[in-house]
């Protein structure tokens, strides 16, 4: 049984979180099988599960790449807060390349410092979101941001100098919770604001406010982003896009080559680290490994009975675990909506034209451009639909995470829409996505197969036959 | 418990608020009028009146039967919300023409989405309302204003002059004096009316026309003058959720906390503020409605939420604050402990309370937390 109520008291999310993550960084890249199985006989219970997936051997290159690169982020984050440079907390719908621009300031983003707590930390996060609800925060919150922001609210972490938010008009929960820590901690707070319009006046209405924010953020720094180091940040995002599409286009083939896995790595490298070059490595690790497994033929269970695109988020309290334990059923994980931005090159010409580019690649964002949509359902729909064609998907799943009520509100319509449509079945689930507390993983498993096996495996060998019954199969 | 004699003047306003259609909307509609619905205070009334049309501030009146909306919209999802759907799902909003949908918080944005994608109607607009005052968004809100009114126009086949709008703004402010003329009553020292009486009145103000309003407004304020509640045992004001439950305000006041003033949305938030009437309209509409809402959905604007509270805690006299949310409700939810721990910074009685909208199973809990509240306060 994991040891949750022993966990050490100890220091916030992100101290903790950084002192964990200076070991990884002295891993070297490659490990035998014996040193990865000292490493995960080192940790806690709770967290040994997931390090055990983690570096399974077909990822696990990948994955010490990637949480090397984490672990980078974390340590610019506290040296910059040592040495007065500003620490400017972001949500993961933000484009963190935008504060990598400046100089004297570093982002670090609220919903993937609680992946990582929940994860790498004793207690999977509990501790920080039990700080948050003894102020009286609503339990109905949606614990991505509350988790991190809770140990923030604690006073015991590395506290950011600044937030930037731009959930106004996406996300209610995600604004609320932010506007609450700033005032809580009488920091300022850039509000960038997505009209629910997608019209040419609501883009200049984006754009207006983002440029407002990007007056409020270099006034605050008390630095002018300078264009030769903005070109550089772009080069690399531009970079690390092209690599992000090489992957995409891996993910058609069936079986899937890329790992499930990668996915969080992936938009885990975009909501922390891109713009910088670290993020390029990354990237060109999953594509590199990506494609080696294509030309090799391994998939790691006999037959790839689905593909499964997720409509929202995946779960992440059995972070590795999960998305392997899916693999080796032969359910692959071809995406999720955090996938979904679809950055477009953005030319390096001047200043002003990096910026705009910026902020259009801000304002599609992913769940911006759905939940911050005229219409959420019409918006989420298409962005599905779009998805499940390229990538031949045969099912949709909904985590069915209860923090979030746009979703929620019209997962009704999505689901019979992606039937009447394109004639996917949609598995809603009901569980928390970054609290293990309330629904057990076990459980999702569970339903997750029942669906897989009854429902989308006979349709998939019912319209087999039919095919063979024309003559069709070959 | 608090009690004041209920004269013919209150019955009539009492009787016509808990119903949804009432007999005014009924004829009015048998007379070949048309009636537009809304909900949030981002939407002026004023540019449905101009229209010729009968503006109708859509309400659940504490309705507990969800069945339907639930297999639309989630458990996790706003239980008013759900009880309005419910209402527009199962006939009860049928006599509606027309729905004007504002981005008041995600969960209205999933109530009209479904409501619109099951049992459309013929007439849908979104005025899409900024959620930060900003010069550029100010622009922005006016020119939805604008757009709101062609909409109309090409739909209706009517035209809105910048008489009709003046002229209807001025019978909003009409029926907004009454109003703030009822809370004056019920704020002062001897209050003339109950905080369950001022929610029929208020209720009534968006749901039948504009004069038979001031009709029965005036006669009500007539036959309170020199009255006073009594059998009190405390002064308390109401603050957070969107709420039109009168049994909630009935359940409070049963055990002795007289509501004597609140900052509620269906309440004092939507009418406290006077429109200018001599300016441009649309200037002065949008002053209003975008910056004057006090809605925990703005950002920005929260220490002009909690200093109007504190305003108004100090001119009724207030002996504590119930500050309330419908469960999932993100908005208030959060607004509301950041206001809870203002108050207590200033030593000012505070209870919150976190609530299902219209559930019957949920008033005997809230009572006994009033009850609580009212020992712990003196009262």
């Amino acid at each position: 049984m994991p040891a949750v109520v022993g966990a050490p008291a100890g220091p916030g999310l992100i101290n903790r979180s950084h002192d964990l993550f200076k070991i990884v960084m002295r891993v070297p890249d490659e490990i035998s099988d014996a040193e990865a199985r000292g490493i995960i006989n080192a940790m806690p219970p709770d967290i040994a599960d997931t390090l055990e997936a983690v570096l399974a051997p077909r990822v696990r290159y990948a994955s010490i790449v990637f949480l090397k690169m984490l672990g980078q982020w974390l340590v610019n984050a506290k040296e910059a807060k040592a040495s007065g440079k500003k620490v400017i907390l972001v949500p993961f719908n933000f484009v963190p390349e935008f504060v990598h621009a400046f100089e004297n300031a570093v982002p670090i983003t609220s919903e993937f410092l609680t992946t990582v707590a929940g994860n790498a930390t004793q207690g999977k996060g509990h501790r920080y979101w039990d700080e948050a609800m003894g102020l009286g925060i609503p339990d109905h919150l949606c614990s991505a941001s509350t988790i991190e922001l809770g140990s923030m609210l604690g006073r015991d972490d590395l506290e950011a100098d600044a937030i930037i938010s731009c959930t106004a008009g996406a996300c209610d929960a995600n604004a609320k919770i932010h506007e609450f820590v700033a005032n809580y901690l009488g920091i300022p707070q850039f509000i960038v604001e997505k009209p629910v319009d997608d019209s040419e006046r609501g883009i200049e209405a984006y754009k207006k406010s983002f440029f407002r924010m990007v007056d409020q953020v270099q006034e605050f720094v008390g630095e002018e982003i300078k264009e030769e180091r903005l070109r550089k940040v772009i080069e690399y995002c531009n970079r690390a896009a092209e690599l992000h599409y090489q992957i995409w286009e891996l993910k058609k083939n069936i079986p899937c080559p890329v790992p499930n896995l990668y996915n969080m790595w992936i938009y885990g490298t975009r909501f922390t680290m891109w713009g910088r070059p670290e993020a390029v490595r990354t990237m060109q690790v999953l594509a590199d490994d990506s494609r080696k497994k294509l030309e090799s033929g391994e998939y790691p269970a006999p037959e790839e009975l689905a593909r499964c695109g997720w409509l929202y988020t995946g779960y992440y309290i059995d972070f590795g675990g999960f998305y392997n334990w899916m693999e080796e059923q032969g359910y692959s994980y071809l995406f999720d909506v955090l996938d979904l931005f679809f950055p477009e090159p953005i030319s390096t010409e001047n200043k002003q034209v990096m910026l705009e580019g910026m902020c259009e690649a801000a304002r599609t964002f992913t769940m911006t451009r759905q939940m911050g949509a005229e219409s959420m359902s019409v918006a989420w729909i298409e962005d599905a639909i779009h998805m499940a064609k390229e990538m031949n998907t045969n099912c949709g799943i909904y985590c069915g995470h209860h923090a979030c009520k746009q979703t929620w509100s019209v997962i009704s319509i999505v689901q019979k829409e992606l039937m009447d449509r394109i004639g996917a079945p949609t598995l809603a689930l009901q569980g928390d996505a970054w609290l293990s507390g309330v629904t057990p993983m076990s459980s999702l498993q569970a339903d997750i197969d029942e669906f897989i096996r009854n429902v989308v495996v006979k349709k998939k060998k019912s319209k087999e036959k039919k095919i063979r019954s024309r003559g069709g199969a070959k | 418990m608090s009690s004041v004699t209920v004269g013919t003047a209150m019955q009539e306003v009492i009787d016509h608020s808990e119903v949804v259609e009432n007999e005014f909307v009924k004829k009015w509609k048998e007379g070949g009028g048309k009636v537009v619905g809304y909900t949030c205070v981002f939407t002026p009334p004023e540019i449905i009146d101009a229209a010729g049309l009968f503006p109708y501030r859509i309400r659940a009146l504490g309705n507990p039967n969800t069945e339907i909306a639930d297999s639309h919209l989630a458990r996790f999802n706003c239980s008013f919300c759900r009880s309005c759907l419910q209402l527009g799902l199962d006939g009860t909003y049928d006599f509606l023409d027309g729905l004007v949908e504002s981005n008041g918080c995600d969960h209205i944005r999933g109530m009209y989405e479904n409501w619109q994608y099951v049992k459309p109607v013929s007439f849908f607009h979104y005025v899409k309302a900024p959620h930060v005052i900003t010069d550029d968004s100010m622009d922005y809100y006016r020119e939805e204003l604008r757009l709101f009114m062609k909409a109309l126009e090409e739909h209706f086949k009517v035209e809105i002059t910048d008489e009709a709008l003046k002229s209807s703004m001025e019978k909003q402010e009409e029926i907004k004096e009454r109003l703030r003329t009822i809370y004056e009553m019920r704020e002062g020292k001897n209050p003339a009316f109950t905080g369950a009486e001022a929610l029929s009145l208020f209720l009534l103000a968006s749901a039948v026309p504009d004069e038979e309003f001031i009709r029965m407004a005036d006669a009500a304020i007539e036959e309170r003058k020199g009255s006073s509640v009594s059998g009190y045992r405390a002064r308390l004001m109401l603050a957070g959720a969107a709420t039109d439950e009168l049994e909630l305000v009935r359940a409070v006041e049963a055990v002795g906390g007289l509501v004597v003033t609140d900052a509620l949305c269906y309440g004092l938030r939507a009418f406290y503020s006077p429109l200018d009437l001599e300016g441009d309209p649309v200037e002065a509409m949008a002053d209003v409605y975008m910056k004057d809402m006090l809605c925990p959905r703005m950002y920005e604007e929260y220490a002009k939420r909690r200093d109007f509270i504190l305003g108004k805690i100090e001119d009724a006299s207030v002996d504590g604050v119930v500050v309330m949310h419908n469960k999932f409700c993100d908005v208030h939810g959060v607004d509301n402990v950041q206001i809870r721990l203002d108050l207590e910074k200033r030593n000012i009685p505070v209870l919150a309370l976190e609530k299902e909208y219209g559930s019957r199973a949920d008033v005997g809990r809230i009572r006994t937390r009033v009850q609580a509240f009212l020992e712990r306060i003196g009262g």
